[in-house]
């Protein structure tokens, strides 16, 4: 039984076309030009109890407000979403009740409150037990080391701070579901690792299932083992990060350091795309031409003084994708 | 050296500006409007039916009225006290100082763009088809027309170094709450733009005559309507002049002491 | 959830923001200060005003001045509960808002219990002093009719003018400007009515007693506590003043709830 059901999902927004002036906001009181933006077109995919789903695309592809319409924010312009059998737009405060949700780029606490307080608060709103919430506080007091802030005013949090505070704040009533939107912009590569274990932690100890939108694919690495890519409002991909990989990992880098700087390197089976001084950087597909054999072919005319084979990153992988299409995606999922 | 055309350039900018935010000219329009009915009921009632009163016609104080409500109008166009106080607080203001020109000439000088701006395209029309179809005296000499735009021009100048050395305050003072509320109950009251000083009790009208604000509209509402008359318009233009010079050299003080500040503990 | 549980968690929120509005003290203080003193400052204007005339439209200066607290005391609790819709559309345009909507609790409740601006003390003051004084000069008799008459109508005047806060940042919703319109309409429309409407143009009148129920605020009440006539309107239209506030929220509350479905349609 999926707890999430998107089916056949659209959002489109009708932007107003500019109006400035006194005079163009009355008349947009009566009147407007609206130009039409799909920013969700037709998106299906069911998420499983469980599961942690890494939702990813370029800038403007659509994430933030498909998230928006899992959490009842927004309302779909047509196709339906179900959140643990809960329409979410039409019984948002009983959705609410069971989902957790963190908009990376902004805090849901109470700005001026020392920290402690917006738990407080929020212990209110979501009618948490006392029991509860003390446990919950104890759990992620040590997980995330909340204690050195709890008195600190969230206007005076770092921004490492603030988002461990709004995870935490949104995990107080024991949500079903957590929805996490850029859950590590802004964060430095430790508080980005702390954050990473503690949400695989929550995962896999609360069988919570989330969904989780970045630009850091080293999330979705070492996060999710499925992940579902799309762009302008479109599906592209859904199924295992492993499945991508080992089509795009069939790319190999090896870079070599030679003792002398020729022209070019013409080599069988590789392709030299980048150099630098002494430096070049080929490329080559595993199937087709083994390492040692590119390595062969250039001792014969040149001496290599140092080399390494890279293997691709999904970061590299989910950038070339970016960059040059979705044709050799496998399993695209037309629905 | 006073480069003009440095300044002037702040001006032509301003004046281009204000026509990309013409919500707020209209709004601005709008409640001035409001407060000059309002205004202009209160003096109907206030003479109810009475021909004259304190040795002013109906007719004229109805027009003090509208001439305040129009210089107001002008007064207001500017950048208004809280904005410059909030340039304070986002360090706006700081960061300008490091720049090749004068901070308070740059807003002055800025602030006759949008003012002129705002009388060109709101206030002049409108206060021109005002006085066509009310009942208002307008000044026969067109010598009055110079002596009253001249007299505006230097309350506009004792209004902005007055309010501006107000903003600047916030440089010392994390809240001004209630040092501004006074700035505004002086710059209403005392300054007879909603009661003409005549009508005060002596000894206010007194305390109001030994202050700077009677500048900013008493003196031009009364040379238009013709309360001031032959010498004493020159006098009146002096006491302005002395008033204009003497709020300047306010402004310079604090400004100095804001600069001095920013300077050597970063604002 | 229960009414009873709204009204704790209204007052556990609100004493948050009161906490939060306490850090900053010595604005605090310096907020009531300025409050008092402008308030002051309109109280000496209508002072000079009739010094020299005596009546304004039939209102001596007491009575002006009785009309005037009345107006201040409501302000003071809309404040106090209301204020801070004019900032809407700072909310929906740095996109704040969207933390009302994933809460499981009403998003009007919610965002009404996010401030609470108790620097409004300086107006029950100011308009508490005005009281007595006033009381003494016109020698008011404070039956206890009379007395929860004011009561009632104070609390007209607060859903009146509260209301019209609601719907000024309801058009947020529509326009994304709210706190704007506030200073266009709103806060002249407040001037206005210090002074006894019966001193402007009839359509004016009409307008602040049936469009936008201002009169209702002071006007009419005051007219009925010191038994003044109001030219134009029935007598006694004042003791309407709760029955007006009450629907004028209403009306306000479902324009809210309709801009809020349209944010969810529009996302802004
Ligand atoms: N309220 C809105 N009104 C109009 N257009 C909107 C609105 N919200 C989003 N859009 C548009 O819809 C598209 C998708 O936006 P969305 O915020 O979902 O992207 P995203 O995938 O979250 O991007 P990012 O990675 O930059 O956060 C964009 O083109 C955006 O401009
Ligand atoms: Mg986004």
């Amino acid at each position: 039984m999926p707890i999430i059901e998107v089916e056949h999902l659209m959002k489109d927004f009708m932007i107003a076309k500019r109006e400035t002036g006194f005079l163009g906001a009355v008349k947009s009181l009566v009147k407007r030009e609206h130009i039409k933006k799909e920013a969700v077109k037709d998106i299906s995919f069911s998420i499983k109890e469980g599961e942690m789903v890494g939702y990813i695309g370029p800038n403007g592809a659509g994430k933030s407000t498909t998230i928006k319409m899992l959490t009842g924010i927004l309302v779909p312009s047509s196709g339906s979403v179900k959140v643990n059998g809960i329409i979410p737009y039409e019984n948002r405060q009983e959705n609410a009740k069971n989902i957790g949700v963190v908009f990376g780029q902004r805090t849901q606490l109470w700005w001026d409150l020392p920290t402690i307080e917006s738990f407080e608060l929020l212990k209110e709103i979501y009618q948490v037990s006392d029991k509860r919430f003390k446990e919950n506080m104890d759990t992620f007091t040590e997980i995330l080391g909340l204690d050195e802030f709890l008195n600190t005013p969230v206007r005076q949090l770092s921004l490492g701070q603030r988002m461990r505070a709004d995870i935490a704040a949104s995990l107080l009533h024991d949500p079903q579901i957590l929805f996490l939107d850029e859950p590590t912009i802004g964060l430095d590569v430790v508080a980005k690792e702390k954050m990473r274990t503690f949400i695989k932690e929550i995962n896999n100890e609360r069988k919570i299932t989330v969904i989780l939108t970045t630009h850091d694919m080293e999330d979705i690495e070492k996060l999710c083992e499925r992940m579902i890519l799309i762009d302008h409002g479109q599906k592209v991909y859904d199924g295992e990060i492993a499945v991508v990989k080992e089509r795009f990992g069939k790319t190999r880098t090896l870079i070599v350091d030679l003792e002398e700087s020729p022209h070019n390197l013409q080599l069988k089976g590789g392709e030299a795309f980048k150099e630098e001084a002494s430096r070049f950087w080929i490329r080559f597909n595993r199937d087709e031409v083994s390492a040692s054999e590119l390595i062969a072919q250039i001792t014969q005319t040149h001496n290599i003084k140092d080399l390494t084979v890279e293997e691709p990153a999904i970061e590299s992988i989910i950038s070339r994708i970016y960059q040059e299409g979705y044709q050799d995606l496998p399993e695209i999922v037309k629905v | 050296m006073f480069r003009f055309r440095l300044y002037w350039t702040f001006t032509k900018k301003a004046f281009l500006r204000s026509a990309v935010y013409r919500f707020d000219v209209w709004s601005r329009l709008g409640s001035n409007l409001i407060f000059l009915l309002m205004w202009g009921s209160i003096w109907t009632a206030l003479y109810a039916g009475r021909e004259e009163a304190g040795g002013v016609s109906f007719e004229s104080m109805l027009t003090y009225i509208v001439v305040s409500q129009f210089l107001s109008g002008v007064n207001g166009a500017g950048t208004p006290l809280w904005e410059i106080q909030e340039k304070v607080r986002t360090g706006d203001i700081s960061l300008e100082l490091m720049r090749p020109f004068d901070v308070p000439l740059r807003y002055l000088f800025a602030d006759f763009g949008s003012v002129a701006f705002y009388i060109l395209t709101a206030l002049l029309p409108l206060y021109t088809v005002m006085f066509i179809f009310m009942d208002l005296t307008l000044p026969s000499a067109w010598e009055t027309w110079i002596l009253f735009i001249v007299s505006a021009f230097i309350g506009f100048l004792i209004r902005y170094c007055i309010e501006m050395a107000f903003g600047l305050l916030s440089f010392f003072l994390v809240e001004t709450g209630g040092i501004v509320d006074v700035f505004y109950f002086a710059m209403s009251l005392l300054s007879g733009s909603v009661i003409p000083l005549w009508f005060f009790p002596g000894w206010l009208e007194k305390m109001a005559l030994y202050l700077p604000f009677q500048g900013i509209y008493y003196i031009p509402n009364a040379i238009f309507i013709g309360k001031i008359s032959g010498t004493e318009i020159l006098l009146s233009l002096g006491v302005q002049l002395f008033w204009a010079a003497a709020s300047y050299l306010l402004l310079r003080f604090v400004w100095n002491h804001a600069s001095q500040k920013i300077v050597v503990q970063g604002g | 959830m229960s009414v009873l549980k709204y009204f704790d968690l209204y007052f556990k929120l609100i004493s948050a923001g009161v906490r939060a509005q306490l850090q900053y003290r010595f604005a605090f203080v310096m907020r009531i200060v300025g409050l008092i003193t402008s308030y002051t400052g309109t109280a000496v204007t209508m002072w000079i005003m009739l010094y020299q005339f005596q009546e304004l439209g039939s209102w001596t200066f007491y009575e002006m001045l009785f009309l005037f607290a009345v107006a201040v005391l409501s302000w003071g609790f809309c404040i106090i509960l209301f204020f801070h819709f004019r900032g809407l559309d700072t909310y929906i345009l740095n996109g704040t808002f969207d933390r009302f909507l994933v809460r499981p609790i009403n998003p009007f409740f919610h965002f009404m219990a996010m401030k609470f601006d108790v620097a409004s003390f300086g107006q029950f003051i100011f308009s508490i002093g005005i009281f007595i004084w006033v009381s003494f000069e016109l020698q008011l008799d404070w039956t206890i009719g009379k007395s929860f008459f004011l009561l009632l109508s104070v609390v007209g005047g607060i859903l009146i003018q509260g209301g019209l806060l609601v719907i000024i940042s309801a058009l947020a919703f529509w326009t994304t400007k709210s706190e704007q319109f506030y200073w266009v309409a709103m806060f002249p429309a407040r001037n206005l009515t210090n002074y006894p409407l019966v001193i402007y143009p009839k359509a004016v009148q009409w307008f602040t007693a049936f469009v936008i129920p201002f009169g209702f605020v002071n006007y009419f009440p005051a007219a009925v506590l010191l038994e003044k006539e109001t030219p134009f309107f029935p007598e006694n239209i004042g003791y309407y003043s709760p029955l007006v506030g009450i629907v004028f929220f209403a009306i306000a509350y479902y324009i809210w709830m309709l801009g809020l479905k349209r944010y969810k349609s529009t996302g802004s």
